[in-house]
């Protein structure tokens, strides 16, 4: 009676049903590009922009305060340097901050958070204990309060946003973890003669990928967001290295005659964050989690 | 006469790039005050033929032909607002999984207040709240809930599940519809309970002179509540007649399998396993267990989960712990497996952990969805259990072995869970326990979550397995007449008690204990042969154990949350 | 049943009282640490090492820092938050002075946030992949990608463009005299006192802020309420009620509301600490004199009485509006409110 007992052959596999949800959907493929176009640009920013060395100290007064031109695409700042040339740069900054905050507060939030939910006891009390002071504190606030007590610099601005960012990724994959840990595999496993490091690491994390590269992919999108405000209060790169929040602070002064000043790194900062954005939706649907 | 009439219904659903027929021409009647069972297992769309009549299929579902008639009347070519008329006052449902089916941040009362009033609205009549909570009170009496008032105040998770199958019966019979259609009711409740529920069904069926449209996959619901029976079988149905010829002189093969798969209660076919006087492996005296309730008034409080349990497994033989859901068999498992520690008593654990194991027992669970990790294949998930037993060069050669003891393909060890079929994955589940070298396998309810005909032969692996490798098995089910054919030994449990420990043989033919009486004539089986030979029960010995309506305590499983 | 809930509130008094706890004493060591005496900066670059040393020991700073937290802690307990080196007046003074500004445009902040982005929530949900649906995604990927100062500097421009006389600066116009108290709110102070003139123009100055400043809230809010919406309706008791036919609007407007309002309610507590966030970039942007604007001048001048109040009080207000989420969830759920538990 074995004929019984056998697989749908029209059963589709997980894999086949989160990649047509990908494809079949035109935001995400949107994002993606945004997201690719972006690390393109910053890489090859000294090639494809026409002014690469007004990202440095150069100061063309005859030329300063020009509207968007045939040669200075979207205008130049008070200085004269070409606005567009900078803002390409300034996604370099932006992307340094990402990468430099993600790639601490990822894995130890993760492994933290995965800790707390799988041993439960004190290490979850301590550490659901700071991610909820962590969450009481607005991160704006502690951020230039950090930077302030340092210097306002990027790399400060980087250590104190880091300081923050890991919480929200604990308690994320606290919450997956809470939820694996009682299933039946877990204990399973564990008769079986696995050590807690085969459980967490091999057992509980695969669980949690399709998770946390969803969170991170918005993180991205979140982190740009932050260091653009940070920078436009005047926390960020030392200038006159080009970065996308101060140089709309500055342009904010001329507003709104010189409106083209603000334009190309206020578009670059919504660019860069709707492509991450898009793609993390995207991720989402693909994966079928909440994140 | 007729009364509902489907013709050569084709139905298919979309999803993903693809479409997939999902009905193939589907034809049968249910005539006016007549039982129809409607009998499949999963995915044989007898639940979407429910939904056709009902009109409440999913968006991505389509109708590519055929047609519904009720009383004459072609569904498919009525408007909407008339289809939504026939709703509860011509045929109503009566829904499976009492779980999740209200609301639960309203009041259950708020839930049939709503139905009564749109039904009321859409028929044009004008109805007062007070006419109308009379006429819900009504209804509710009629469905045993004695305590109306109180229920009909009740929060969701306030009512016990049987106690939430009736209000679901409730709700069907608002309208006085002419026909029920019952989608698997009281499946997800304890046996006792679900037959309280298929009494209840048939007395209301028989007083009212409704017709009913049974579905279900357990084919002694169907020998109590129908007069015709329907199998269907991937979307189509492969054999239909009156209930005594399909059961006594099955045409098609598949109706065959299906009945063999059942096990029997009495009767010739009856397998006695046979007991075993080896030496005790496991031995538990006078074992109590009380679970601390946390929080801070309420210390040295707790819930007495089982108490004064004796019990000796001997090597060599199946073991069963039977019992409802709350009764505390799972604990005892448990407790033997050393994985939590009793409060008081004695448990003595004689037999030695095979050579190379690092345990003497191992566990299968009921549930191969959440026993497997979704993101490990088969061979990464056995390979857990093999770093422990077996050198590195062999543990390639072991695998195989093992997927060839458990009777799947070696090509499977690349396989991740969801490729797999619920009996398949049940069988890997087995592998990995008997990978670790157990000595004694606990079965925690290991074939409820499958289809009937895969639950045989899941049954026959494991008997062959503790054949050929001389395993002890202690299995906790409620399915009695499963353990019956399977255990050499059984012990009933009521309440954290053992109320009766014997031979099935002994405990099937006199049982001494009413509440084992109670459970057993409970079981629905497929002869009235079977029926006849089934322990009788008093009414009031029925009341003390069976009743929970009314005033009963929510059961602990009826309160969780989804 | 009623012992459940006064657990419920002892431990999660408990749980504010320990936050609150580590907080402060975070802030506290953090702003302790700073490079850069404070009886120095307070006194200028002119002052004698004699002078600067009296002023660190009448500040308490050679005493050791837990005995400093004590002090400090003791002081705030009496209501006493020391003395801002830059405006040179008491903490609690100044805070008195520059709160209710940031409470008006934070509440009326959250009441467009909920007034705009639950029905949208539902709506979108309701009629999902329609162009409704795709439109309200398209305008809540807005607010959560573009970032509050962007909004505001926009908005700005905007006003500045397409309305020159629309008060883009401030909280009301200072020649129409507002009124002064109770409550320093002056949409309610204006019309206690009957001034309907104070009250339109500080609604107009209040818009644009208040915008800008739920923006993000609104991308947030819309997006939770929708998939909330989602997974509700493939619940089953979704099918129960349509199996009886009662209509698609009860269904969805009533009985799904009420439920998938959990949470965007939870998130709105959560989301709260980076409002409290944004609102310190949009009062700068809107010269709104404000709390905000207070706590970014003191992290500026690194003036540490002010900086540590402001740490506080924005922990306060985020634990506050939490407390105001669960008892508005244990409304909605009775779960929470008989068993103290949720789904």
């Amino acid at each position: 009676m074995s004929h019984l007992d056998t697989t749908d052959d029209t059963q589709m596999t997980a894999a086949w049903m989160g990649w047509y949800r990908f494809s079949r959907n035109p935001a995400a493929i949107i994002g993606a590009a945004i997201v690719i176009s972006v690390l393109v640009m910053a890489a090859l920013a000294p090639w494809i922009t026409p002014f690469p060395d007004h990202v440095g100290s150069v100061v063309d007064f005859r030329n300063r305060h020009a509207p968007p031109s045939a040669v200075n695409w979207m205008g130049t700042d008070k200085a004269g340097r070409d606005i567009f040339s900078r803002t390409v740069f300034g996604f370099r900054v932006s992307l340094l901050l990402v990468f430099g905050v993600l790639v601490i507060s990822v894995p130890v939030g993760a492994v933290l958070g995965m800790c707390a939910g799988y041993f439960g006891g004190w290490a979850e009390k301590i550490i659901t204990g700071l991610t909820n002071v962590m969450l009481a504190m607005p991160p704006l606030v502690m951020a230039l309060a950090i930077g302030n007590v340092l210097e306002p610099t990027l790399i400060n601005a980087m250590f104190a946003i880091t300081l923050l960012w890991w919480t929200w990724h604990a308690r994320l994959v606290y919450r997956v973890t809470v939820s694996v840990a009682n299933e039946d595999f877990i204990e399973a496993a564990r008769l079986a003669g696995a050590g807690p490091v085969h459980i967490l690491f091999r057992e509980i994390l695969p669980n949690c990928i399709a998770v946390i590269s969803v969170k991170t992919t918005l993180d991205a999108a979140f982190v740009i967001l932050f260091g653009a405000t940070l920078s436009f209060l005047g926390f960020g790169v030392k200038p006159p290295t080009p970065d996308l929040g101060s140089m709309v602070a500055d342009g904010r002064q001329f507003l709104p005659e010189k409106w083209w000043e603000v334009l190309a790194p206020g578009f670059a900062i919504f660019y860069a964050t709707l492509g991450f954005n898009l793609l993390g939706d995207g991720l989402r649907d693909m994966f079928d989690v909440e994140a | 006469m007729t009364l509902l009439d489907v013709n050569g219904l084709n139905m298919s659903f979309s999803g993903y790039g693809r479409t997939r027929q999902v009905l193939h021409d589907v034809s049968f009647s249910v005539g006016a005050s007549e039982r129809v069972a409607l009998i499949g297992e999963t995915g044989s769309g007898k639940s979407v033929t429910a939904k056709a009549i009902l009109g409440t299929l999913p968006g991505n579902a389509s109708v590519d032909g055929g047609s519904i008639a009720f009383d004459g009347l072609d569904l498919f070519r009525q408007s909407m607002a008339d289809r939504e008329k026939l709703k509860g006052t011509a045929f109503s449902i009566i829904m499976q999984d009492p779980l999740s089916s209200f609301n639960p941040v309203f009041r259950i009362g708020q839930h049939l207040d709503d139905v009564m009033y749109y039904a009321d609205r859409r028929r044009g009549e004008v109805s007062s709240a007070a006419e109308r909570k009379a006429r819900i009170h009504d209804t509710l009496r009629k469905v045993q809930l004695a305590d109306a008032g109180r229920v009909y105040n009740a929060w969701p998770f306030e009512l016990s599940g049987g106690m939430r199958q009736r209000v679901l019966i409730a709700l069907a019979l608002l309208h006085r519809p002419r026909m029920l259609i019952a989608d698997e009711p009281g499946t997800a409740l304890d046996v006792t309970t679900q037959d309280e529920i298929l009494r209840l069904i048939n007395r209301l069926v028989a007083e009212e002179g409704l017709s009913l449209l049974m579905i279900t996959h357990n084919l002694g619901v169907v020998r109590q509540t129908a007069d015709r029976v329907l199998v269907m079988r991937h979307g189509k149905i492969v054999e239909q007649g009156p209930l005594a010829q399909v059961f006594d002189a099955p045409q098609e093969q598949y109706t065959r399998d299906l009945m063999a798969a059942v096990p029997p209660l009495y009767g010739p076919q009856v397998v006695d396993q046979p007991v075993s006087h080896k030496t005790p492996m496991i031995t538990l005296q006078g074992v109590k267990k009380v679970y601390a309730k946390r929080g801070l008034f309420n210390r040295g409080e707790g819930h007495l989960a089982v108490d004064d349990i004796n019990i000796t497994v001997n090597e060599g033989e199946i073991f069963g712990l039977a019992g409802e859901s709350g009764s505390g068999k799972t604990t005892v498992a448990r407790m033997m497996m050393g994985l939590l520690s009793q409060t008081e008593g004695m448990i003595a654990v004689t037999g030695a952990p095979a050579e190379g194991a690092q345990r003497l027992s191992q566990i299968v669970y009921q549930n191969p969805g959440t026993s497997l990790n979704p993101k490990r294949t088969v061979a990464q998930t056995l390979s857990v259990p093999l770093a422990r037993t077996e050198v590195p060069a062999d543990r390639q050669a072991r695998m195989e072995e093992l997927l060839t003891l458990v009777r799947l393909p070696v090509s499977y060890l690349s396989k991740y869970p969801h490729e797999l079929s619920g009996g398949q994955k049940q069988r890997v589940a087995i592998a990995r326990a008997l990978a670790a070298k157990p000595r004694l396998i606990i079965l925690d309810e290991p074939t409820s979550a499958l289809d009937v005909s895969v639950q045989k032969t899941v049954i026959d692996l494991l008997l062959e397995l503790r054949e050929s490798l001389g395993l002890t098995y202690v299995i906790i089910s409620h399915d009695l007449s499963l353990m019956r054919n399977f255990c050499s030994r059984i012990a009933i449990m009521l309440k954290g008690e053992i109320v009766e420990q014997g031979t099935p043989a002994e405990v099937f033919a006199e049982a001494r204990h009413p509440y084992t009486r109670a459970l057993i004539s409970a079981i629905p089986v497929l002869t009235a042969e079977e029926q006849a030979l089934k322990p009788s029960v008093t009414e009031e010995e029925r009341a003390r154990f069976l009743v929970t309506s009314g005033g009963g305590q929510a059961a602990p499983q009826a309160t969780g949350t989804e | 049943m009623g012992r459940q809930i006064i657990e419920g509130i002892l431990r999660r008094t408990a749980s504010v009282l320990l936050v609150l706890f580590v907080l402060s004493l975070m802030i506290f060591v953090l702003a302790r640490v700073v490079p850069g005496d404070p009886a120095r900066m307070a006194l200028g670059p002119s002052a004698t090492a004699e002078q600067v040393a009296d002023l660190q020991a009448e500040m308490g700073l050679d005493q050791p820092i837990i005995v400093q937290y004590g002090r400090y802690m003791g002081n705030a307990l009496r209501g006493d938050l020391g003395e801002s080196l830059v405006t040179n007046r008491s903490v609690t003074a100044d805070i008195a002075d520059f709160l209710p500004a940031t409470l008006e445009l934070v509440l009326v902040t959250v009441f467009l946030v909920f007034l705009i982005s639950v029905p949208l929530g539902v709506l979108t949900a309701r009629y999902r992949d329609r162009w409704i649906d795709n439109a309200g995604r398209f305008f809540s990927l807005f607010g959560v990608t573009i970032p509050s100062f962007l909004f505001a500097v926009g908005l700005q421009l905007l006003a500045g463009s397409f309305f020159p006389d629309w008060p883009i600066l401030g909280r009301v116009d200072y020649q129409l005299n507002a009124p002064d108290g109770p409550t320093g709110l002056l949409l309610v102070d204006s019309l206690v006192h009957g001034r309907f003139d104070v009250f339109v123009d500080a609604l107009q100055h209040l818009a644009f802020p208040a915008l800008a400043l739920a923006m993000a809230g609104i991308g947030q809010i819309t997006r939770i309420t929708r998939s909330a919406m989602i997974e509700n309706l493939r619940k089953d008791h979704v099918l129960t009620l349509r199996s009886f036919g009662v209509p698609e609007r009860v269904v969805v407007f009533r009985y799904l509301l009420k439920l998938s309002s959990i949470a965007p309610l939870t998130i709105m507590g959560l989301e709260f600490a980076s409002l409290i966030g944004n609102a310190f970039v949009v009062e700068m942007v809107f010269g709104w004199g404000g709390f905000a604007s207070y706590g970014l001048t003191a992290i500026l001048q690194k003036d540490l009485n002010a900086l540590m109040a402001v740490v506080l009080i924005s922990g306060l207000f985020f634990i506050f509006a939490n407390l105001l989420v669960d008892l508005a969830l244990s409304l909605i759920d009775p779960r929470l409110r008989l068993r103290g538990q949720s789904a």
